[in-house]
């Protein structure tokens, strides 16, 4: 998980590179632009957490800078820095959307604690979100369905490594089934009446993220206003499902190895050692060794990991179920929405077989509801089916750039289920960005 | 030739320095990074770095001079200042390293606040080798880390300092064994 971001604008070359200096050693990822409109060119690459932006500048004013920001991405938190004299102006853009102004030279506490209250606001906002759009996604297709070679090998796997105790590192595509994969373990395992805990590494930012496993200490940090347990402790007696390991921070890491050593733990700000009893299952889509490769992602916690693993089958190398999962999405979702819809024609089922499925069964989902719910006849027919329908969104007269994008990733979303990761992974955009441009272009999930 | 291969960590005085304390800091460097000490001081004067409309040193251009004047065989250089220093942007410092780099300052100035008369000769010290390890940490790229126990947590107040342990957290420590085996492999491959 990366740090929080944080540009720098200001004319003067002392004051980006002192205040650059003291903000990366806080462990912030900074850049720096001398001019406002340099700040705008940037702003088009990186979508930054917080701008720290002088008032006065040769060229565009800060204030104006802070107008154009606020109108492309309101979430993102502007400070501005003024001198002595120009307090109204600063006062103006509070009014205008800053979220505060220091004087300079500021003091060190001041800058600190703002910055604090500003991740932590974010933290919660992006949280919320998260909550909200995997909600649907939990709560549907309880089992894993497949006919093929490659998922009746991986239903004998989980029926030999189920009733074991080792780690388990489960492997694939976005969309594969994983989570179900790992729900099937423990479902066969001498555990099952123990919890079944998920977390998705990826929807946290660090610092939540290690509150959410590992709980808090009434007063660890400046909002933890009580005790509160972590998913770790809740998975006592069960198993727990570290989804998206990949994304996990460097520290977190730490962290996670030695609760896989030795299964005990510390609450944030505690210093009472928690043991707790669980069986680990972690999932990512990510290429683990090349990011070892790459020195962002430990090795070894990789080996601790990896005593089992597997990787679940992509689609496309199972096409032999795409009929018998279509017509099971195609029950699922007939009676979902009260509509008789019975079949699926021979040429839908022809269609769907030449398509590649990148999204995978999640798509493959998403495909037969979309024509569950747009079908006229009592059966489905190629047309139906969006994947032959790319263009579907089509841009209205309004072709601003930015009404593109919201038409644009509206529909990648939806042609991903609203899967944030996998979506964001086509975007080539991170998730953050992705959550923020959701809320600003007010793009809803349908229903 | 690498940082291990440079193998002492100069310890630097600027202005009279106390033979005690600066032994106490050299105790406590060893324990924490493994390093051997030298203390050598390596600048005479910083009045290059004083801004007299503020009346404090500018501490970016001190690490400069300290880099400039580093002897060879050393990994790092730890500066110990009496005076104020600053950072333009900011109204005070109490230290200052680059990331991942060769120098780091500290300042003993606002140290002194809040001492009582019965435990100044006790706490006064403690601060001055907690700020020394915090900066010299930097140097080795660690990052101020969020457990307020490790003596890598930002303080913002001289009481934080004294609330800190004058110990690496679980995590800066391996964090530091990290880097220290990175910079063994480096020098490894030279």
């Amino acid at each position: 998980m990366s740090s929080t971001k944080i540009l720098i604008v200001d004319d003067e070359l002392i004051m980006r590179e002192s205040l650059a200096g003291w903000l990366e050693r806080d462990g912030h990822y900074v850049e720096k632009a001398p001019s406002a409109e340099k700040a705008l060119k940037k702003l088009e690459d990186i979508r930054f957490d917080i701008l720290l932006v002088d008032i006065k500048m040769e060229g565009m004013s800060g204030l104006e800078l802070l107008k154009q920001v606020k109108e492309n991405d309101p979430d993102v938190e502007v400070i501005m820095i003024t001198a002595y004299g120009s307090i109204s102006t600063a006062i103006e853009a509070i009014k205008n959307g800053a979220y505060d102004y220091l004087l300079k030279p500021f003091d060190p506490d001041e800058l600190g604690m703002l910055i604090e209250k500003i991740i932590l606001h974010q933290a919660q906002a992006l949280e919320n979100l998260f909550l909200k759009t995997q909600y649907d996604d939990r709560t549907r297709f309880e089992n894993m369905v497949g006919q093929s070679r490659a998922m009746q090998e991986i239903f004998d796997l989980i029926q030999d490594i189920a009733p074991t105790e080792s780690t388990v590192l489960i492997n694939g595509e976005t969309g594969t089934g994983k989570g179900l994969a790992a729900k099937a373990i423990h479902t066969n395992s001498p555990r099952r009446d123990g919890p079944f805990v998920v977390i998705n590494c990826g929807a946290f930012p660090e610092h939540l993220l290690e509150s959410e496993l590992f709980g808090h200490q009434k007063g660890a940090f400046t909002d933890a206003i009580a005790t509160k347990k972590g998913r770790l402790e809740l998975a006592h007696g069960g198993t727990l499902f570290l989804d998206e390991i990949g994304e996990i921070s460097m520290r977190m890491q730490i962290d996670l190895l030695r609760l896989l050593e030795d299964h005990v733990f510390y609450r944030v700000g505690g210093t009472q050692p928690i043991e707790a009893d669980f069986r680990v299952i972690a999932a990512t889509n990510k290429n683990l060794e090349e990011a070892i490769k790459q020195r962002t992602f430990r090795e070894d916690i990789y080996y601790r990991l990896n005593v089992i693993s597997f990787t679940m089958p992509r689609l496309r190398d199972r096409k032999e179920d795409i009929p018998l999962l279509s017509g099971l999405f195609l029950r699922h979702f007939s009676q979902e929405t009260n509509k008789r819809v019975d079949k699926i024609s021979r040429e839908a089922i022809d269609e769907m077989m030449l398509y590649e499925w990148p999204g995978n069964v999640r798509e493959l989902a998403n495909a037969i509801e979309r024509a569950v719910v747009v079908g006229k006849s009592r059966s489905i027919q190629p047309e139906d089916l969006p994947i032959f329908h790319p263009e579907n969104i089509k841009a209205a007269p309004d072709d601003s750039i930015k009404n593109v994008e919201r038409i644009h990733i509206a529909r990648i979303l939806n042609e991903n289920r609203w899967n944030i990761s996998r979506s964001s992974e086509i975007l080539n955009i991170d998730r953050s960005t992705l959550y923020s441009k959701i809320k600003r272009y007010k793009i809803n999930k349908p229903a | 030739m690498s940082d291990l291969k440079k193998h002492t960590i100069i310890i630097s005085p600027i202005g009279n320095p106390d033979t005690n304390l600066l032994n106490r800091v050299r105790r406590a460097i060893y324990n924490i990074f493994g390093y051997p000490t030298e203390i050598i001081p390596i600048l005479d004067e910083v009045d290059f770095a004083l801004d007299p409309g503020r009346n404090q040193y500018h501490s970016t251009p001190i690490l400069d001079e300290l880099v400039r004047n580093i002897p060879y065989r050393a990994a790092k250089v730890l500066a110990i200042a009496k005076v104020d220093l600053f950072i333009p942007i900011l109204t005070h410092v109490y230290g200052e390293a680059q990331l991942g780099g060769k120098a780091c300052i500290i300042s003993t100035y606002r140290l002194k606040e809040s001492l009582s008369p019965l435990n100044s000769h006790e706490v006064y010290p403690c601060r001055v080798i907690k700020e020394a390890i915090h900066e010299l940490g930097h140097t080795f790229n660690l990052r101020h880390c969020r457990d307020r126990s490790c003596i890598m947590h930002y303080c913002r107040t001289v009481k934080d300092v004294d609330r800190k342990r004058n110990q690496l957290c679980r995590y800066c420590s391996v964090l530091l064994e990290d880097e220290l085996k990175r910079l063994k492999n480096k020098s490894r491959n030279v």
